[in-house]
C-alpha cells in the first residue's frame, strides 16, 4: 500500500500487510522528526503527483530487487520532534533484496516525489532546500 | 483566448495561492506563463526571476504532473485545460 497522510503511521499494521510465507526477511526504515533546533515541521505535498510517483517507484522496486511487498506511508501536515514522517517497509525472500530494495525506495522518494518540508521555531521559519 | 491550472507548492503556495485558474492567448507557451504571472504578482517575479529576466534554477515545473525541464521546455506551447505546477526543489522523507 502507499499512502499519503495526516494521520500517524503504523508500523505494526504495515508488517502485517507484507508478510506471507514466502517472505524470509523484512526490512523497514523510518524517518523520524530531528532535533535541528526547530520545534516543528511542515509536510507538504502534491498529494496526487506524489502517490503516482511513489506507486512507479514501488513497481521499479518489486522488479529489480525481486521483492514480495512494498509498503510507503509518508505524512503530511504539522509534526514534532520525534514524529515519523515516513516509513518503508520491504519484504523479500532473503535480507540481500529487501535491504536493497529498502534503500533504493528511499533515496528515489528523496529524488523524486513532490514532498516538501517547512522547519518552524523560535528562531523563524524556513523550507528545507531552498537555496 | 484559453483557460489554464495553476498550482504552487510549498514557497511557491505561500506566494501565489495553492490554486488558481488563468485565462491566456491561445498557443502561449510556458515561458508566457510564467512571464503573466510575474506581472500579476511582484512577489513571484522576484522570487523565480533573477535580475536578468532568468528563471532561476530552484524553480521547478510540472505540466498535468509530469518534470519538464526548464532548460528546454520553456518555449513548449500550452493547450486549453493545462496544469501547470509551480515548486521548489524536493524534500521529501
Amino acid at each position: 500500500m502507499i499512502k499519503i497522510t495526516e494521520e500517524d503511521i503504523s508500523l505494526d499494521e504495515m508488517m502485517k500487510r507484507a508478510r506471507s510465507k514466502d517472505t524470509g526477511a523484512t526490512v523497514t526504515f523510518l524517518g523520524t522528526v530531528r532535533d535541528d533546533g526547530m520545534e516543528r515541521i511542515e509536510v507538504e505535498a502534491f498529494r496526487e503527483a506524489a502517490q503516482a510517483e511513489l506507486e512507479a517507484i514501488r513497481v521499479e522496486a518489486m522488479s529489480r530487487f525481486h521483492l514480495m511487498a512494498v509498503e510507503v506511508v509518508h505524512r503530511t501536515g504539522s509534526l514534532v520532534v520525534g514524529e515519523s514522517i515516513v516509513a518503508i517497509v520491504c519484504s523479500a525472500a532473503h535480507r540481500e533484496e529487501a535491504f536493497s530494495g529498502c534503500r533504493y525506495i528511499i533515496e528515489e522518494l528523496k529524488k523524486r516525489a513532490p514532498l516538501w518540508k517547512k522547519e518552524l521555531g523560535e528562531k523563524g521559519e524556513r523550507w528545507v532546500g531552498r537555496t | 483566448m484559453m483557460l489554464l491550472k495553476v498550482l504552487a507548492f510549498a514557497g511557491f503556495r505561500e506566494i501565489l495561492g495553492k490554486e488558481r485558474e488563468l485565462e491566456i492567448n491561445e498557443e502561449a507557451t510556458v515561458k508566457e506563463l510564467l512571464d503573466e504571472l510575474a506581472r500579476l504578482n511582484p512577489r513571484f517575479k522576484e522570487a523565480a526571476f533573477d535580475d536578468s529576466g532568468e528563471l532561476r534554477d530552484y524553480v521547478l515545473l510540472m505540466i498535468n504532473r509530469k518534470r519538464i525541464d526548464p532548460g528546454q521546455d520553456l518555449s513548449r506551447p500550452l493547450q486549453e485545460g493545462d496544469e501547470l505546477a509551480i515548486f521548489p526543489p524536493l524534500a521529501g522523507g
